[in-house]
């Protein structure tokens, strides 16, 4: 087999606070295939927002390999690591994640800003996501004017919109409705079945979690049980 | 029910960067305001400090100052035998004749300016015995080329030190004392009359001074309101003022040194109250959008602070009441600062032209309860008319909207 | 690269306090140029002299008076070619606050020697058979609403008329200068006039200034020391400068008065610095989820450092830009207002610079700070709103 997407050996991240050391992760070895789509759950500050952050490359492990789509994180740095997260990452947050004075389909565009293309192909291709989540009809709307599962939809529209491998979404039906979660992690699905987009998600919600193919369990910084699941989604 | 005012304090130091930004823009533009303030005020002291209501100034009729008076010897000598007005000392009447003329020296901030010299006689230090004092050497001999330099320009103009030797025209002249006034002599240089008179080629004095004796009325008009009045202002009929203009002898211009001096003011002081006005106006309304934005980010801040105290019971209007008071406390610490910075200044001594008569007069900056108290008021209302949009947003809230908004 | 579009979309996020702050930044700007404005237009007085001119006074000051008999011996000075003379009127129209200037002059030699003051040729014709004839500035004339023909009766409060009545001059024409050396404010009148009044009531007249054009080729410094030099044991010393070091003289009699407007200044720029930057930390805080957002999908530390230096070097310029733009479009206004104390007030280019400059640097340096935090807050904390 091919080198897994992403590997973490080792990894160790530390916090200081007033004097105090609190090992977040401590020691983690995982390593996660290409094309999977993985939830990750475990009780609150057991370290899983910490996780996806390293493997986002938003922040650095204290000790340990990260090594994600063949880079090495650890090693990564300034710029270089922008540019990375630009072309490998998208991220879809619980809260805060699209810009308020712009409207949807300029979120959606941002990535895009980062790559050659030129304005016209830009809006194409935001269109073209924003189309994928179901919202060509609102490319107009300020955030404030969209429900809190249109704008999720819009995040994920704007994770894919750049065609990264891999999706890290941190509890993004946490704030949502049942119906409106139902929406994303139905879309979720799609990417990771139809785009063959790796998934990471985060996530308290046990039901939402039947939506990955692998659950991953952390507890207090350590690797707990590893479930493998037939998805309801493969199933149908 | 009345929000606790803690809270609005807290809330200042909290947000400690922006209240420190606001608190150092409205103090500088309260400095400014109040820096032309005490300049207009340093002004407005020197020239009615000492202006006495017991002496009386002789001009020409006609003459708007000393500068523009003249008189002859012989015409000053008959005018004071003949004002039986005039108090009687143990040398004879207590009146003299004085020369005001401007001498171009070079003052230690560079270019030239005219510094008033004016030849009295020895009844004058008898007239001024207890507001003039030489503090510093001796006074001028009378009948000698020498003079007494003003306090205020030892340290401003060059060669204003004593054993320095001033040239008027063509005569050298001794300085050998320091004269001390709070008024506007202590921007003067003063020497013997006769001395003056002959090294800068006049023929007679400007203007004659005398105390009058206790209980006596000129019933002068204000000469201020000449500098104002379309027609000429004549003294009233049966006055002391009015006999001496018709004299068909020496007539005179006469009022009291009050008077006199009050009217040379008015023309600087009026320009540097509608600059420091002016100023204030267009600078106060920078200061006022400062305030106001910081008012607006600390209720945008706290919207739903402010909801949670809508929705327990607090009333609208105690919520804009704390708001405002916030921003009141704004603006007087701004205000404080403000009167920090021009502290400094006071004392400092500065030189202005008289428009009235092209010299250049010293005066220090006055920093007194006067400028302080508009400084204080000017802050508060800045930090008012600033916060009271922004208190006004604040009440204005309905407590579901607070609660609902990021 | 930051996105562009934010530097526009984040100016109207909060318009009221944008509009807050550019309003300030452009009344701070505009008092800038116009203070400034003041400090030049006097200043121009000098500059705009012609060099070729002299002025002779008493080394004294200019209180005290020049004997008549000068104007021969400054005129056997070789290089003179030709000398004039001006003697302050000090009367006053009705009441002191009407205040302006009044000379009595050679109307000839003057008027050859300031061809900046133009006079219509009718004018100068009634001046020469008219003894008590007086050209006025334009200025002046609009101010008070004489014209042609009008008599103006002036009291002499330094030379009283011997009458003791006020002195009377009758309007031959108006003059125009539209060099700022030579001001519309002002009335000339007939030397002739003015000596044989005065001698009736046994005045003898004197010069306050007299006034030389140095001959074309002839030596500048040269006439100077060589006037100097005829005076060098006369009863009154004298003081021979070019025409533009007197007007400085003239001006540095102010006083201070130019150096607390420049402090002015400085306030007025310290105090919008301060505004600005507190509306820069206050965006920055606002922006802060954004920046992490950004950050996430791959924006570099210094496209962050970049948008928020451009965000508020824009919000300087607009501010900056209107405030110039004020001070343009009220400089016909204020110059009526100080037509008395600095006459032909204009705003110079040199001063829009100045604006400009203040208002490009205002930006990058109020946005520096916030800029800097922008730069190195990460992802993480500023989800976390630090
Ligand atoms: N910057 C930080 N400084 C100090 N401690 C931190 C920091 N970030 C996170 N922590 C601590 O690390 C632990 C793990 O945090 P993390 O956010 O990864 O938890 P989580 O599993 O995502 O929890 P939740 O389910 O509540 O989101 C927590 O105890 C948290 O307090
Ligand atoms: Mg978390």
């Amino acid at each position: 087999m091919a080198q897994p997407l992403i590997r973490l050996k080792d990894v160790t991240k530390t916090y200081t606070r007033g004097g105090e050391t609190l090992t977040v992760l401590n020691r983690l070895a995982l390593d996660m295939e290409e094309g999977g789509y993985f939830a990750l759950m475990g009780p609150s500050g057991s370290g899983k927002t910490t996780l996806l952050n390293l493997i986002g490359g938003l922040d650095r492990a204290d000790h340990g390999l990260v090594a994600v789509a063949g880079e090495d994180l650890t090693v990564l740095e300034g710029a270089a690591l922008s540019a990375w997260r630009a072309r490998t990452v998208g991220f879809v947050f619980q809260g805060f994640n699209l810009i308020p004075v712009l409207t949807a389909l300029e979120n959606v565009e941002l990535p895009l800003k980062l790559t050659g293309l030129s304005g016209k192909a830009r809006r194409e291709h935001a269109l073209h996501a924003l189309e994928l989540v179901g919202l060509s009809d609102r490319a107009k709307h300020r955030p404030g004017q969209l429900s809190g599962g249109q704008e999720q939809r819009v995040a994920i529209a704007r994770a894919v919109v750049s065609d990264p491998k891999l999706i890290l979404a941190d509890e993004p039906t946490g704030d949502l409705d049942r119906a409106s979660a139902e929406q994303v992690l139905t879309l979720l699905d799609k990417l990771n079945t139809q785009m063959k987009k790796t998934i990471l998600m985060v996530t308290h919600d046990p039901h939402a979690a039947q939506h990955a193919r692998t659950i991953v369990h952390l507890d207090k910084g350590q690797l707990g049980r590893i479930e493998h699941n037939q998805p309801a989604a493969a199933r149908a | 029910m009345l929000v606790p005012l803690s809270y609005n304090l807290r809330s200042l130091f909290v947000r400690k960067s922006a209240t420190l930004l606001t608190v150092l823009g409205v103090g500088a533009v309260v400095a400014i305001v109040s820096g032309t303030l005490a300049l207009q005020q340093g002004f407005h002291h020197m020239f009615t400090t000492g202006g006495r209501d017991d002496v009386a100034v002789f001009l020409r009729p006609g003459a708007t100052n000393e500068g523009d008076s003249q008189f002859s010897r012989d015409r000053g000598l008959k005018l004071i035998k003949s004002v039986p007005e005039i108090e009687i000392g143990p040398n004879g009447p207590l009146a003299g004749m004085e020369a005001y003329l401007a001498l171009l020296l070079a003052p230690k901030r560079g270019g030239v300016t005219n510094v008033p010299l004016r030849g009295v006689q020895p009844v004058t230090f008898e007239i001024r015995a207890k507001e003039v004092r030489i503090s510093e050497g001796r006074n001028f001999t009378p009948g000698h080329d020498e003079l007494v330099v003003g306090a205020r320009l030892v340290d401003r103009i060059e060669n204003c030190r004593i054993g320095d030797v001033l040239t008027l025209n063509k005569t050298p002249f001794k300085v050998v004392g320091i004269l001390d006034h709070d008024g506007q002599f202590g921007g003067e240089i003063w020497g013997d009359l006769d001395r003056l008179l002959a090294a800068m080629g006049r023929y007679g004095p400007n203007r004659v001074i005398a105390q009058l004796k206790p209980g006596i009325e000129l019933g002068s008009p204000d000469p201020a309101k000449a500098l104002f009045s379309d027609e000429p202002v004549e003294p009233d009929e049966g006055t002391v003022a009015a006999r001496l203009l018709k004299d068909t002898e020496v007539p005179a211009k006469v009022c009291t040194e009050s008077q006199y001096l009050s009217s040379q003011t008015v023309m600087l002081s009026g320009m540097l109250v509608f600059i420091g006005g002016g100023l204030g106006f267009i600078m106060g309304l920078a200061a006022i959008f400062t305030a106001m934005n910081t008012m607006l980010a600390s209720v945008a801040a706290r919207t739903r602070e402010i909801g949670i105290l809508l929705s327990i019971g607090y009333r609208p209007f105690p919520i804009f009441l704390s708001f405002l008071f916030e921003a009141l406390v704004l603006g007087l610490i701004g205000g404080l600062v403000g009167c920090v910075l021009t502290l400094p200044f006071n004392g400092v001594s500065a030189g202005a032209m008289n428009f009235q008569t092209f010299t250049e007069m010293a005066f220090a900056f006055r920093v007194g309860p006067m400028v302080l108290l508009v400084a204080i008021g000017f802050s508060i209302a800045l930090g008012l008319i600033g916060g009271a949009l922004p208190a006004w947003r604040a009440a204005r809230l309905r407590p579901t909207a607070a609660l609902r908004r990021e | 690269m930051p996105p562009i579009v934010l530097l526009w979309r984040n100016l109207w996020r909060r318009p009221l306090r944008s509009i807050l702050t550019v309003m300030s930044l452009a009344v701070a700007v505009f008092l800038i140029c116009g203070l400034r404005s003041i400090i030049t237009t006097i200043r121009a007085a000098a500059d705009n002299c012609d060099p070729r001119r002299l002025a002779v006074m008493s080394a004294s000051g200019l209180f005290v008076e020049l004997p008549l008999h000068y104007q021969a011996r400054i005129d056997k000075v070789p290089g003179v070619e030709i000398t004039t003379k001006f003697q302050w009127f000090g009367g006053y129209y009705r009441s002191q606050k009407n205040f302006f200037a009044q000379f009595a002059i050679d109307p000839e030699t003057m008027f050859a020697m300031y061809p900046e003051c133009k006079v219509e040729p009718d004018a100068i014709q009634r001046m020469a058979t008219d003894r008590t004839a007086c050209i006025i500035g334009s200025s002046l004339a609009r101010e008070f609403g004489w014209k042609v023909g009008d008599t103006i009766p002036l009291v002499g409060a330094l030379h009283p008329h011997p009458e003791d009545k006020a002195w009377e001059f009758k309007v031959a024409g108006l003059y125009h200068s539209d060099r700022p050396n030579f001001d519309n404010r002002t009335l000339f009148f007939r030397w002739d006039y003015f000596e044989e009044t005065l001698k009736q009531g046994g005045v003898p007249p004197a010069v306050g200034v007299y006034s030389i054009r140095v001959a074309p080729g002839a030596d500048v410094a040269q006439v100077i020391a060589d006037v100097e030099d005829v005076f060098k044991d006369s009863e009154q010393r004298i003081d021979c400068t070019t025409e533009a070091e007197f007007q400085r003289q003239f001006q540095s009699m102010f006083g201070n008065m130019p150096l607390f407007l420049t402090w002015i200044g400085a306030g007025v720029l310290i105090a919008i610095l301060v505004a600005s930057v507190n509306t820069m930390l206050m965006a920055m805080r606002e922006q802060t989820p954004d920046i992490g957002i950004l950050k996430a999908l791959g924006f570099t530390d210094g496209s962050m450092f970049v948008l928020f230096l451009l965000q508020s070097t824009f919000l300087a310029l607009l501010g900056g830009g209107l405030g110039v733009f004020g001070a343009l479009a009220t400089a016909p206004f204020i110059s009526a207002g100080l037509e008395m104390f600095a006459p032909g007030y204009a705003v110079q280019p040199g001063t829009v610079v100045l604006g400009a400059v203040v208002a490009l640097a205002i930006g990058p340096i109020a946005g520096i700070l916030p800029a800097m935090r922008a730069r190195s807050l990460t992802c993480i904390a500023a989800f976390r709103g630090e």
